[in-house]
Parts: structure tokens; C-alpha cells; sequence
């Protein structure tokens, strides 16, 4: 793959302001380099913690840079000052957060058409796009629901399609399915590789479990403890289309694991 | 000697509880009336006026045109004042947003002010303005203004700012985001002042007509009180009580409407 | 360092409230707009010849006398009508209505029951306060866990020990929260009557200052209202950090006077 990298991260560091009249607290990333190939699906593996979610904050710019550089697309994003931040590149970069932070008021087709209706981009194209995702992941039926009518696992797919809808060429998932049990888990998982397949996003996927991180992955980076750097860069040569279902049962897959979970020691 | 009692209250099968219920709210609503009526007999006429002879009151009023009139401009001035101090109410919260700085600074000033009984501006006000609609349509502006302004601004603080980070991933503008997050998070604490305001607007009304008025229902109280005419005085106030009520009944529908979105809870409030 | 900026931001904003005030006065002239020396030192003047102390007591005691008359019924009731749910349920729309009324309306029929004298002012205060109190501390036996209670009960409590130690405990948040939405109706009514008749009390005051176009004596007058307004709510706020020490820090509600 000759084509320069969609994003690259170089020496990232982040350490929160010190507050008034104490010691500046330890700094939470330091030295964090990697790059993300266009259309590839990036697992970043770590402990719980501010880490993980304070690398995608910052590069979906709701956050600022203490140190080192993001490049996206080519071009050096300026993030060291809150008021240069620009969230989401110009609706180029998609986040999906771990809070499904679906709008309370809306209904759940509503909710998925919010950043299309936003962006000024509502028509019949769109509108037929956001229903053919909706039925895709399941929710067909429950457009008119409000989301407190919802499950857990339903809410975490509206969220999820919400941001396909709207087609950012990157994008960011921070532990979306953290939050729900087993079985939906890896339905969510499954549903998720199917919509990848029909337009092969570069997504970069943030999670805690290692055995997601394998199903899902092209590539899984293991982040270290604080201060977070990359610890280990593992490829997973796993063939695609996979069966999330029967994931443990596939070729490579046990040796993998072994690795990662070694590095993580 | 301890006692244990069981856990749950026996249940009663729901049909019979509802017939129950029902019945005794009627029994204690002819109670109520019963004793009103004994009351007027045993007092006397000076201290209650029979419930027959206000209901006649009331009909002479509604048919004279006085009662519509009252009505009419106790009404005109709480709706003025409802309306200023909404739109005050309202905007402040909103403009404070923008300047945390001036927010922290000017804080403590407005919550100060606030423990003013504003009622007691009133023969000030009158100083000022004399007899008209003047003075009653500052103290409903001054009363009106806190409660909205109170609620609107915990309704601000407490939007959720992940909500306003997802909008703003989506490409929201910042008059986006104000109208379709800020606004909309802010509903459910804007009716809950709302309701509190809106009836408090007309009785704050009614009080003010007490001191200075020529028209209104408040007026028609105390000025009945001065005369002795103690029917008067039981007629103004069944008139504004139900009139009071039947806002807040209103209010209360359009609050539904406007939040259906919402998980239905059972709300206390102020 | 934000902090020192903070109190200077104040002090400007209240060096810039006073001086428009001033100026305000010396405009209009003092009859219409007292300055704020002026009302500052007829205040001092008036507390210390005890005559602010007078009225300002008939005030404080017409509340609290009505909140004591209008509180504590409304909050034995939810208790005692605990185990009752029915009778709760037939006095709802009764509790919802008088909650609704606009009781300050009532003022002259007190006064046409109880006379220009302290009762009159009572009866308004406990009215107010009544409702208020009813429902807040009806949330509060409502919102306890019931695992509390079947917890004392298996342990051996009777039912006042269910009552007094697990109930009432639970309850004193709401209870508190109902006093302090009380406090400032309590004051403003007990001032309302005195406003429309009566001989004492700080309404009075206003009264009387307003009609001799004494507007130093109104405004030092409606300052000492103000302060006990404040004052109560601290109270209020302190006996409930007391009581409730045990509870975690929980977000500050908004709060008249806090």
C-alpha cells in the first residue's frame, strides 16, 4: 500500500492544566506516534482510562494538544489553543462516542438524519440512505421511537448508524459497545463489519477487549499505561469477511491473542 | 412489646380502590361544603357568607358584565408582566452564557435581590407610578422574572456538554446548537417555571389590586372586605381561586404536549 | 488566582450598582429615590433606637408562628398517612387545589376573620406555608426505600421505631427543601397583611413611610426584610447541614438566597 497515510499522529503528548496553585498533574499521553492507512480498520487496545478516550478527544479536536503533532489528511491540524479547534475537521472525521448521546427530543429517525439536517444536506438520497442503515442494523419499525422508549443496544446502534449516515471519511469509536451485554455485543460487532464492508471507512476503534480488538481489526495497537504510548503494533492477518460468531475458532486467531495479552503484561 | 407489621400494604383489588377513592373525595368535598354552610349559620353572616348566596353573587356578576370586566384586567396586566419578565427571563440566561466572567461576577447581586419581598415595593411603586396599572404590573414583572430567570439558568448550566460536542462533530453552527440542544434541554426546566410563574403572575395581580386598583378581582375582594360585604369578599375569592386553578390546569396540558418526548416520572417540584 | 479575580469583578459590579444608585437619587431628588447612604444610615439609626428592632420582631414572629402553625401539621401528615395510601389519594385533589389557590388572595378574608391584629397574619403565613411543606415532605416519606424499612422490621422495630429512625431520617432533605421554598412566602405574606392593615410589623413601616413620602424609611424598612429573608434561609440551610451530615455532597438545587 504505496498511499500516504489519512492520519498521522506524531509524538503526541497531553497533560491537563495544572489547577490553581498546585503541581501540574502527570502527563497522560506522552510520546504516542502512529499512522492510519486510508480504509483501514485500526484497533487500539488499552486499560480503562482517561487515555484512551483523551487520544480520540484530541483527534477529533474537542480537545486540546499539550505536545507533538496530528496530521490529517495531508494537513497539520493546529489544536494547541481551544479556540483554534475545529470538532470534527469540517465533518470529516465521525466520532461515536461511549455515551450514545442521542438527542433526547428527537425521534430515532430524526436522531440518525440530525447531522445530515445539520449540514444542510436533507433530501430524498439522504433520507432514503439513513432508512436503508436503519433497517440494516435492525431498528426498522422503531423510526418514531423516542429514545428513552429504546434498549441499551438499540440506542448504541442508532448512534452508530447516525455518524455512517452522514459518510465522514474517518472515523473514531470510543468503547461503543462497551456497555452492553455479550450476545448483543457481538451483534453489534457483526453489524458493524457488515457496514464497513460496503464503503470501507478508515475506522479507528478504541476498546478494552482484546478479543474484540482481533475480530475487528486490520491492525491492533496496544497502548501502555500512563503516561499512554504505544506499547506493541500487532497485524491480524485474519481473511476478511469474518464470522464474529465463531471468532476463536479461526485460523491465527489464538496466536494473536497470546501475543497482545503477552504484551500487555 | 415490638410489634412486626407486615411488609406491603394489603392490596385492595384496583377496581374497588378506584370507587373507594372516588368516594371519598365526594364525601369530603360535601363535607367541606357542609360545614361551610354551618359555618355561615352558626358565625353568622359577618364571617361566612352561605355558599347559596355566593353562587347567586357570582351569576350577578357573570350576568352584569362586572365579573368578565374583573376578569378582563387582572388578566391584562398578569399577561403583560408574564410576558416581559419571560422574555427578561429568558434572554439574561442566555446573554450570560456567552461571558462566564460577568456570570460570576454579577451572581451573587441577582440571588441578593431575589430575598427582596417584592410586595413590599409596592406603596413605593405607587409613590411613583400612582393608582393605574403601573405599580401591579412591576411587582409582577419583578416576581415573575426570578422564578424564570432561576429556572432557565440551572436548565442552561445543567445541558448536557456532550450533547453540544456530538452536535458540533456533526457540523452544528453555534445558532444550531442554541436553538435545537440548548433550547430543548432547557424546556422541561423552563415549564417547571413556567407553572410555578404563570399562576403566580395572577395572584401577584390580585395582591397588588389589593393595595391600589379601581378594577380587578383583587380589588373587588378587598374593597368588598372594606364595605363589610362579606358575600363579596367569598365571591372574589372563589372567582380567583378557580381562575388561578384554571391556568395552572392549562399550563399543564400544554406542558404535556410540549414534552412528550419525555420518560414519563413523577415530578415534585416547587 | 482566578479567585482574587472573581471578588475584584464583584467589587467593580458593586461599586458600579451603588454609584448608578446614587446618581439615580440625586437625579429625582430623595423623596422619590433614597440614596443608598441615606437609607444606610437611618437603618443603623433605626436599629439602634430598637425601633427597626420592634417591627422587625412582629414580622419575624407572625412567621414564625405561621410556619410552626402551618408546618407542622404539614409535615405529620404524610407520616401519619403513611400507611394509609388511600386516604392520601382522596385528599389529593384537595392538597393539589389548596396548593394551587392563591392563598395571598385570602389575605382580607383573615382579616375580616381575625381582625388587623397578629392573628390575622398567622393565619395567612400557616396557609402559605402549609401546602408547601405537605407536599415536599409527602415526596420524602414517599421516595424511601422500602428495603430500609422490611430491613428494621426483620431487625425487631416497632412502628414508631420504623418512624422515627428510618422514615423521618430519609424524609428530612424533602422536609428541608419545603422550608426553604417557604421561607421567602412566609416573610412575603406575613408583610402582605401587614401592608393592606395593620398597626405593626415592617409592611407597616413601608406603609406608613410611603404615605409621608418617606422613602429613606421604606427602603430601610424593605432592607431589613431582605436580611431576614436572607437570614431564615441561612438558618434553614445550616440546621440542614447539620442534620444531614451524613449524607454525600450532593449538586446545589437552585436556591432563593443561597
Amino acid at each position: 500500500m504505496g498511499e500516504p497515510p489519512l492520519l498521522e499522529i506524531k509524538d503526541l503528548g497531553k497533560r491537563f492544566p495544572a489547577r490553581a496553585g498546585r503541581e501540574p498533574p502527570p502527563w497522560v499521553i506522552q510520546g504516542l506516534s502512529f499512522a492510519v492507512r486510508p480504509g483501514e480498520f485500526l484497533t487500539i487496545i488499552g486499560p480503562s482510562g482517561a487515555g484512551k478516550s483523551t487520544l480520540l478527544n484530541m483527534i477529533a479536536q474537542i480537545d486540546t494538544v499539550t505536545a507533538g503533532e496530528i496530521v490529517f489528511d495531508g494537513q497539520a491540524v493546529d489544536a494547541h489553543d481551544p479556540r483554534t479547534l475545529r470538532p470534527g475537521v469540517d465533518r470529516r472525521i465521525g466520532y461515536v462516542t461511549q455515551d450514545d448521546n442521542l438527542l433526547p427530543w428527537r425521534t430515532t429517525i430524526d436522531n440518525v438524519l440530525f447531522p445530515i439536517e445539520v449540514q444542510g444536506r436533507l433530501n430524498d438520497e439522504t433520507k432514503a440512505h439513513a432508512e436503508m442503515l436503519v433497517r440494516a442494523v435492525g431498528l426498522a419499525g422503531y423510526e418514531r421511537y423516542y429514545p428513552h422508549e429504546l434498549s441499551g443496544g438499540m440506542r448504541k446502534r442508532a448512534a452508530l448508524i447516525r455518524t455512517l449516515a452522514y459518510d465522514p471519511p474517518m472515523i473514531l469509536m470510543d468503547e461503543p459497545f462497551g456497555a452492553v451485554d455479550a450476545q448483543t455485543r457481538m451483534q453489534l460487532q457483526a453489524d458493524l463489519l457488515k457496514l464497513w464492508e460496503l464503503g470501507r471507512k478508515t475506522i479507528i476503534f478504541v476498546t478494552h477487549d482484546i478479543t474484540e480488538a482481533i475480530a475487528l481489526g486490520d491492525r491492533a495497537l496496544v497502548l501502555s499505561r500512563q503516561p499512554a504510548r504505544i506499547a506493541a503494533e500487532h497485524a491480524i492477518p485474519i481473511p476478511r469477511p469474518r464470522n464474529v460468531q465463531d471468532i476463536f475458532a479461526l485460523e491465527g486467531f489464538a496466536a494473536i491473542y497470546e501475543r497482545i495479552r503477552a504484551a500487555i503484561q | 412489646m415490638t410489634e412486626l407489621t407486615a411488609p406491603t400494604i394489603p392490596e385492595t383489588p384496583a377496581l374497588s380502590r378506584k370507587w373507594v377513592v372516588l368516594g371519598g373525595r365526594v364525601l369530603l368535598a360535601v363535607s367541606l361544603l357542609l360545614a361551610w354552610e354551618i359555618g355561615a349559620r352558626s358565625f353568622g353572616t359577618i364571617f361566612f357568607a352561605p355558599p347559596l348566596a355566593v353562587l347567586a353573587r357570582i351569576g350577578e356578576l357573570a350576568a352584569s358584565g362586572k365579573l368578565v370586566q374583573d376578569i378582563a384586567a387582572t388578566l391584562r396586566v398578569s399577561a403583560l408582566g408574564f410576558v416581559i419578565a419571560c422574555f427578561a427571563g429568558v434572554l439574561l440566561p442566555f446573554l450570560l452564557r456567552r461571558s462566564p466572567r460577568v456570570t460570576d461576577a454579577v451572581e451573587p447581586y441577582i440571588m441578593a435581590t431575589m430575598g427582596i419581598p417584592k410586595y413590599a415595593l409596592a406603596p413605593w411603586l405607587i409613590l411613583w407610578f400612582g393608582i393605574g396599572d403601573a405599580p401591579k404590573l412591576v411587582v409582577v414583572v419583578l416576581m415573575v422574572f426570578y422564578i424564570v430567570f432561576i429556572t432557565t439558568f440551572a436548565g442552561i448550566r445543567a445541558v448536557d456538554q456532550r450533547l453540544i460536542n456530538m452536535a458540533r462533530i456533526a457540523g452544528a453552527s453555534e445558532m444550531v446548537i442554541s436553538r435545537e440542544i440548548i433550547w430543548k434541554s432547557l424546556l422541561p426546566f423552563f415549564f417547571t417555571g413556567l407553572k410555578v410563574a404563570l399562576p403566580r403572575a395572577v395572584s401577584a395581580t390580585i395582591v397588588g389590586e389589593f393595595l391600589v386598583a379601581s378594577e380587578g378581582i383583587g380589588h373587588y375582594i378587598e374593597h368588598s372586605r372594606q364595605v363589610s360585604d362579606t358575600v363579596g369578599v367569598f365571591a372574589g375569592i372563589v372567582i380567583a381561586t378557580t381562575l388561578v386553578l384554571a391556568i395552572n390546569a392549562v399550563v399543564n396540558v400544554i406542558e404535556r404536549r410540549a414534552l412528550s418526548w419525555r420518560p414519563v416520572e413523577r415530578e415534585m417540584e416547587l | 488566582m482566578t479567585r482574587w479575580r472573581t471578588i475584584t469583578d464583584r467589587l467593580i459590579v458593586l461599586v458600579i450598582i451603588l454609584a448608578a444608585w446614587q446618581i439615580g437619587s440625586a437625579i429625582v431628588g430623595p423623596y422619590w429615590l433614597s440614596s443608598p447612604w441615606a437609607v444606610t444610615s437611618r437603618f443603623v439609626a433605626q436599629m439602634l433606637s430598637g425601633e427597626l428592632v420592634r417591627h422587625s420582631g412582629y414580622t419575624i414572629w407572625e412567621s414564625v408562628c405561621g410556619a410552626i402553625a402551618g408546618g407542622v401539621p404539614a409535615v405529620l401528615l404524610p407520616f401519619l398517612l403513611r400507611r394509609h395510601p388511600l386516604m392520601v389519594a382522596i385528599l389529593d385533589p384537595f392538597m393539589v387545589g389548596g396548593y394551587g389557590a392563591p392563598k395571598l388572595a385570602f389575605a382580607p378574608l383573615f382579616i375580616l376573620w381575625f381582625g388587623i391584629g397578629i392573628e390575622s397574619k398567622i393565619a395567612l403565613v400557616a396557609s402559605v406555608v402549609f401546602f408547601i411543606v405537605y407536599f415536599n415532605t409527602l415526596a420524602g416519606v414517599r421516595a424511601l426505600d422500602p428495603k430500609l424499612v422490611q430491613m428494621a422490621q426483620i431487625a425487631g422495630a416497632s412502628e414508631r421505631h420504623v418512624a422515627r429512625h428510618i422514615v423521618f431520617p430519609a424524609a428530612v432533605p424533602y422536609i428541608f427543601a419545603g422550608l426553604r421554598i417557604a421561607v421567602p412566602y412566609a416573610i412575603g405574606g406575613a408583610i402582605i397583611a401587614e401592608l393592606i392593615s395593620s398597626n405593626r410589623g415592617l409592611g407597616y413601616l413601608v406603609q406608613t413611610g410611603a404615605m409621608n413620602f418617606d422613602t429613606t424609611s421604606v427602603f430601610a424598612a424593605i432592607l431589613a426584610a431582605t436580611l431576614i429573608v436572607h437570614g431564615a434561609n441561612w438558618m434553614v440551610n445550616a440546621s440542614e447541614r447539620v442534620l444531614l451530615r451524613w449524607r454525600p455532597q450532593t449538586a446545589v438545587m437552585v436556591d432563593a438566597g443561597d
